[in-house]
C-alpha cells in the first residue's frame, strides 16, 4: 500500500524526517519497502500484513503512530450534522437482504444534482500518489475516502438502478459486464448487487458497466457496506478479480465505519461535486457489535514474554489504543474497539504489549543444558552424501518436475500437478535421472571434461506417493595425464562406484542380474538385487542427449539402509604370508568371470583370494575365446605351502576349470 | 698399448655409474686388492728394465687420476641423490573429489548448530494434505494469509508442501511435550524461476514446546543462532511480523553484511531479513491436546541464508548443478 506522508501529517503531528519514521513503523511491525522522496512529500511503500486490515489507510497508521509517540490524533472524522435530508423529491429506495449472514450491514444514501467533472487538484493528485487513477470528482471522492478511512464505497448511477437494491446471491450461469467491460459468468456462490432485473455489481469487487458513473449523472446511490469476508475471497479469487475493494473486504472491514464513511463522503460530494442529500441514509444495521471482550492475566502476559511487565506502562498503550480494562487482580477483561479485529485471544494483546514496549526491548535468555539426547533422522542419508562426495561426485538438486515423455516409458504411474509451473513439465518426477542427465548435458556442454553428480531425493509415484533414492550419472573423458593414457569412463567405473557403495554401507548380501529397466541399454546395464527385489539398476543410459555415453545407477534408498549390516564379524587372519600363482586361462567368450571365481572359491580346504589381473581376446586364440589371467593367493591357516602342495591345489583348479572349458593358455 | 684402454674402460665406468655402490665396484675392478691396474703395478718386474720407470709412473698417475675421478663421481652421486633423480614438481596423482551441495553444507551446519542447543532433528513427507500444510497450522481455507503461500496442488487435492510445519504437527501428534524439534526438507511454492524466486526450496523449521517457554527464550535461542552462523558481532534485531500460526509472530533480522549496516542494495537500511518466528499459536496447542503448555517456532530459508553468507546474488545457481558452481563449496568441517 502507498502512503502519502503530508497526507498523514494532517492525521498526526509528526516530528521527524520520513526515514526516521520509516524506522518507526517497522519498529511496530509494519514494513516499509521503499520511501521515495517527491518535492516537499513522501510516498511510503507499505507492505500490510493480512491480520491488520484496518492499517490500509491513512488513519489507521495515524493510530499506531500516535500511540507509539504518545500523541492525540488531531483528524476525527464527525459529519453527524449533515444527516439531515434537504430534499423530497425523488422516489424512496428500497434495500432487499436476502442473507444478513452474507452482508451484515449495508448503508446506503441517494445524492442529486450532482456536476459530474474533474476532482480539485489535491484530491487528484492525493490519489495518483497512492497509485490510483483520476477518474471523475464523484468517483474520485470514493477512492479518497478508501485512502482515508479505509471503507469501501461504490457509486450506482441512481437513473440506470431504479429505486430497489437487492443484494443476493447470484443465480447459476447469469452474467456481469464489469466496469472493465469484461463479461463474467457467475454462479450460487457469488454475491451480487442486482436491482429488479439484473446485476449491477459483483458485491466488494466491482461495479458493473450498465451503472457506471458518467459526465451526464445527476443522482447516486452511494454503497457503503460490509460483506462476509471469505466470500469476497473465494468470488475475487475465481473470477481472478482483485481490487482495493475487495483486498479490503476480504481482509474484514470495519464493521462500525460504514455510516460514518458515508457521511464523510456525502460531505465531500456536496462541497466538491455540488451534491444534495435527497434520501435519510438507509442503514440495514444501525447498531452493529462494536467491541469485543478479551480475557487478560497480568501473570500470563508476563510468563509470555518471558520478563515482568510494567501495569501502568501496559495501561497506558492499551488506553492509546482504544482498548479499556474491566476487572481487577489478576484476570481483567479488555474490551478492544470494531476496527481492532485482529484482537481475539490473549496472545492477541501479548503482542501488542511486546510491540509497543519494543521486541528488542525483551530480555533475551539461552541455557545450554548438560546430558539432554538429541536425535538426528538422516544423519545416514549425510554419510552417503559425503561418501559420493569422496567417490567423486557433485551433489546436485534438481527441480522435480518432469516432461510427460518421461513418464510414458516408465512403468511409474506419475503424479500430475494441477498447477504447473511450466505447462510441459506438469509431472512429479518418477525418478531422479532426467534431472541428473540434464546436468551432465549442461556441464559438458560448458566443456566440462568428465562429469559426475549424484542427487538424494525424493521421487513419487501413485503407488507409494513418496520414496527416497539415491541416483549418479557420469559421462566423459578421464583426461590424459603424465602418469596416465586418456581412456572414456565406461561401465566398469560406474560398476566400481556402486561396489564401493555397497561395501561402504556394508551390505555383503546382494545379486547382480538382468536388467530390464528401459531407462538403460541392457548390454551395458545390471540389476541390484538385495533380498530378493530389485533395488534399481545401474549402467549406461538409454536415453542421452548427449554424443558421450552416460553411466548412471538409481537405487532405492530405505532397501539400502535395511540391508545394511553395520555388525562386524572378525575373518581369520594368516600368520604366513599366501603364496602368489598367476594362471592364464582360455575360454568362451560367454562364460562370465564371476563364475571362474565362483568355482575356484569353492575349493574347501583352501582359502584362495582371487584378482583378475588382464583380459585379452585376440583371433590368434580364438574368435569366440577370450583370455583371462588370474592372479591367486592361496593361504593356510598353519604353515607355509610347500612346492608340492601348490602343484596339487592348482591342477585341482585346472581341472574344475575344465569342467566349463576353460584350459591353460599355451 | 695396455694402461691406455685400461684408462679408457675405467672412465667409461665411472661415467655409467649411477649409484654409490657402482662407483664401489669400480674403484674394486681398478684399484681393489685384485684389480687391473693393481695387478700391472704388483707385475711391473715382468717388464723390460728400461721401460719400468715410464711404467710405473704411467700407472701410478692413473691411479691417481682414477681415484680423483672416482672421488669427483662419488660427490656428484651424492649431491644429486638428494634429488632422487626426479622432478618432484610434477603435479602428484589425483584422486577424484566432488563436493556437497551448497546447500546441504549450510544446512548440516544450522543442523549441528541447533543439535548442540538439544534440538532433535526429523522429517516429513514432500506431498501433504491441506490439513497438515495449513489447516492444522491454523490457516483455515479462505484465510487471506494463504496469499502468502502459493502452493503447488496435486490432481487429487493434495499439494507439495510449502513449509516444513507440518512435520512439527505430525512429530506433535506422536510425541507429547517437553520437545525440541528442527525439520529440514525441500519445499515448494508457485513462483517465477529468476535471480531472487524459485519455485522449490530448502527450509528448516524449529519449535520447542515446553512449560513456560516465552519469548525471551525464543530471541535468545534465534540470537545464539545467527551468531554461532554469521559470527560473533552480528547485530540481531527482532521486529513485529505476521503468521496464522503463531502469536505473538516475530522476524529476525540482522546487520547486513554487504554494507555492515550503512544500507545498500541489497538491504533494507542496514538490515537484511533471514527468519520468521513467533509464539505457537494456542489454536495449534490447544487442538493437540496440550493447553498446558506453550511453545515457540522458527522458520529459516536456507536458500537465503547461503546466498547472504556467500554472496551469491542469483538463487538459480542452486538448482542448475554448474560443477564450476558447485566445486568452490568444501565441507570444512566432517
Ligand atoms: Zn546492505
Amino acid at each position: 500500500m502507498k502512503l502519502n506522508y503530508n497526507w498523514l501529517c494532517e492525521w498526526v503531528e509528526i516530528d521527524m524526517s520520513p526515514e526516521d519514521l520509516a524506522s518507526l513503523l517497522c519498529n511496530l511491525g509494519i514494513e516499509v519497502e521503499e520511501v521515495e522522496l517527491i518535492s516537499s512529500d513522501a510516498i511510503f511503500n507499505l507492505d500490510i500484513n493480512p491480520n491488520r486490515p484496518d492499517l490500509l489507510c491513512i488513519q489507521g497508521i495515524a493510530r499506531e503512530v500516535a500511540v507509539r509517540t504518545k500523541k492525540e490524533l488531531k483528524k476525527t472524522i464527525d459529519f453527524s450534522i449533515t444527516e439531515e435530508k434537504e430534499s423530497y423529491s425523488q422516489p424512496e429506495l428500497r434495500i432487499t437482504i436476502e442473507s444478513k449472514d452474507d452482508c451484515p450491514r449495508y448503508v446506503a444514501s441517494v445524492i442529486g444534482n450532482l456536476k459530474v467533472g474533474p476532482s480539485p487538484l489535491f484530491i487528484s493528485e492525493r490519489l495518483e500518489k497512492c497509485g490510483i487513477r483520476s477518474i471523475n470528482n464523484v468517483v474520485d471522492i470514493t477512492n479518497y475516502v478508501l485512502l482515508e478511512i479505509g471503507q469501501p464505497l461504490h457509486a450506482f448511477d441512481y437513473e440506470k438502478v431504479g429505486n430497489e437494491i437487492i443484494i443476493r446471491r447470484a443465480k447459476n450461469g447469469e452474467t456481469i459486464s464489469t466496469l472493465e467491460e469484461e463479461e463474467k459468468r457467475l454462479s450460487d456462490l457469488d454475491l451480487i448487487i442486482a436491482n429488479k432485473s439484473k446485476p449491477i455489481a459483483i458485491a466488494g469487487i466491482m461495479g458493473g458497466e450498465l451503472s457506471g458513473i458518467n459526465e451526464s449523472t445527476n443522482t447516486i446511490v452511494l454503497e457503503s457496506a460490509f460483506f462476509k469476508p471469505p466470500l469476497i475471497r473465494k468470488t475475487s479469487r475465481r473470477l481472478n478479480l482483485s481490487t482495493e475493494s475487495s483486498y479490503r473486504f476480504e481482509r474484514t472491514a470495519d464493521i462500525g465505519i460504514q455510516k460514518t464513511a458515508s457521511l464523510y463522503a456525502v460531505h465531500l460530494l456536496k462541497k466538491y461535486a455540488s451534491g444534495k442529500m435527497i434520501n435519510s441514509i438507509i442503514d440495514t444495521n444501525p447498531n452493529p457489535p462494536l467491541s469485543r471482550k478479551v480475557p487478560f492475566s497480568w501473570k500470563r502476559a508476563s510468563a509470555l514474554i518471558g520478563t515482568p511487565i510494567n501495569h501502568k506502562v501496559v495501561l497506558e498503550i492499551f488506553h492509546r489504543l482504544g482498548f479499556q480494562e474491566k476487572g481487577n487482580n489478576d484476570d481483567l477483561t479488555i474490551v478492544t474497539p470494531s476496527f481492532r479485529r485482529d484482537i481475539q485471544i490473549e496472545e492477541d494483546l501479548v503482542e501488542e504489549i511486546a510491540r509497543f514496549i519494543g521486541y528488542n526491548n525483551i530480555t533475551t535468555r539461552f541455557e545450554y543444558q548438560t546430558g539432554t539426547s538429541v536425535y538426528f533422522e538422516g544423519k545416514e542419508i549425510l554419510q552417503i552424501k559425503r561418501l559420493m562426495a569422496s567417490l567423486g561426485f557433485y551433489e546436485a538438486l534438481n527441480i522435480p518436475f518432469i516432461e510427460s515423455s518421461w513418464a510414458k516409458n516408465h512403468r511409474d504411474n506419475p503424479i500430475e500437478l494441477k498447477n504447473p509451473m511450466w505447462s510441459d513439465k506438469n509431472l512429479l518426477r518418477t525418478t531422479l535421472l532426467p534431472g541428473l542427465i540434464s546436468n551432465i548435458e549442461r556441464n559438458l556442454n560448458r566443456g566440462i571434461n568428465q562429469v559426475s553428480v549424484f542427487e538424494i531425493g525424493r521421487v513419487f509415484n501413485k503407488a507409494k506417493d513418496e520414496e527416497e533414492m539415491i541416483a549418479a550419472t557420469m559421462a566423459g573423458n578421464i583426461p590424459q595425464i603424465w602418469y596416465e593414457e586418456e581412456r572414456s569412463i565406461d561401465f566398469y567405473d560406474m560398476k566400481g562406484i556402486v561396489e564401493t557403495l555397497l561395501k561402504e554401507l556394508h551390505i555383503s548380501d546382494f545379486d547382480f542380474s538382468n536388467c530390464r529397466d528401459p531407462f538403460y541399454k541392457k548390454e551395458r546395464a545390471l540389476a541390484l538385487i538385495i533380498n530378493n527385489q530389485s533395488a534399481g539398476c545401474f549402467g549406461l543410459l538409454a536415453f542421452n542427449p548427449c554424443k558421450e555415453d552416460i553411466y548412471g545407477f538409481e537405487f532405492k534408498l530405505e532397501q539400502l539402509f535395511l540391508a545394511s549390516d553395520k555388525s562386524i564379524q572378525l575373518k581369520k587372519m594368516y600368520r604366513f604370508p599366501p603364496v602368489k600363482r598367476d594362471l592364464s586361462i582360455v575360454l568362451n567368450k560367454e562364460t562370465p568371470y564371476e563364475r571362474i571365481k565362483d568355482l575356484i572359491k569353492s575349493i574347501n580346504n583352501l582359502d584362495i583370494q582371487v584378482n583378475l589381473i588382464d583380459v585379452y581376446k585376440d583371433s590368434s586364440i580364438g574368435k569366440d575365446k577370450k583370455s583371462l589371467t588370474i592372479r591367486l593367493e592361496l593361504y593356510h591357516p598353519e604353515k607355509t605351502l610347500t612346492e608340492e602342495e601348490i602343484e596339487k591345489d592348482i591342477e585341482n583348479i585346472i581341472n574344475r576349470l575344465s569342467k566349463v572349458g576353460a584350459h591353460l593358455r599355451k | 698399448m695396455k694402461l691406455d684402454d685400461l684408462k679408457k674402460n675405467a672412465k667409461e665406468d665411472i661415467n655409467k655409474a649411477t649409484l654409490i655402490k657402482e662407483l664401489e665396484s669400480v674403484r674394486i675392478k681398478y684399484l681393489g686388492r685384485k684389480g687391473s691396474l693393481t695387478n700391472i703395478l704388483h707385475s711391473i718386474g715382468d717388464f723390460p728394465k728400461e721401460d719400468r720407470p715410464l711404467i710405473g709412473q704411467t700407472a701410478n698417475k692413473l691411479k691417481r687420476e682414477i681415484t680423483n675421478l672416482l672421488e669427483e663421481k662419488k660427490k656428484y652421486l651424492e649431491e644429486s641423490r638428494a634429488l632422487e633423480w626426479e622432478d618432484l614438481s610434477l603435479p602428484g596423482r589425483k584422486t577424484s573429489k566432488g563436493s556437497l551441495h551448497p546447500l546441504t553444507i549450510l544446512s548440516q551446519e544450522i543442523i549441528d548448530i541447533f543439535m548442540s542447543m538439544g534440538f532433535s532433528v526429523v522429517r516429513g513427507p514432500e506431498i501433504e494434505t491441506e490439513y497438515y500444510n495449513f489447516n492444522a497450522l491454523n490457516t483455515p481455507e479462505d484465510h487471506p494469509a494463504r496469499d502468502l503461500h502459493d502452493t503447488f496442488y496435486l490432481k487429487d487435492g493434495r499439494l507439495l508442501r510449502t513449509h516444513t510445519s507440518p512435520v512439527q504437527i505430525r512429530t506433535l501428534e506422536k510425541h507429547s511435550p517437553p520437545l525440541r524439534i528442527i525439520s529440514p526438507g525441500r519445499c515448494y511454492r508457485v513462483d517465477t524461476f529468476d535471480p531472487t524466486h524459485s519455485p522449490t526450496f530448502v527450509q528448516i523449521e524449529g519449535l520447542w514446546v515446553d512449560y513456560d517457554v516465552s519469548m525471551s527464550d525464543l530471541f535468545g535461542t534465534l540470537e545464539l543462532f545467527t551468531k554461532k552462523i554469521f559470527g560473533e558481532g552480528i547485530r540481531t534485531e527482532f521486529l513485529p511480523g505476521y503468521f496464522p500460526f503463531t502469536e505473538p509472530s516475530a522476524e529476525v533480522w540482522i546487520q547486513c553484511p554487504f554494507c555492515d549496516g550503512k544500507g545498500c542494495s541489497v538491504c533494507h537500511s542496514g538490515l537484511i531479513e533471514i527468519l520468521g518466528a513467533g509464539m505457537v499459536h494456542p489454536n495449534i496447542l490447544k487442538n493437540l491436546g496440550y493447553s498446558e503448555f506453550t511453545g515457540f517456532a522458527f522458520g529459516l530459508g536456507v536458500d537465503r541464508i547461503a546466498m547472504i553468507k556467500y554472496n551469491i546474488n542469483d538463487i538459480r545457481l542452486f538448482y542448475q548443478n554448474d560443477i564450476q558452481f558447485l566445486n568452490q563449496f568444501n565441507e570444512i568441517k566432517l
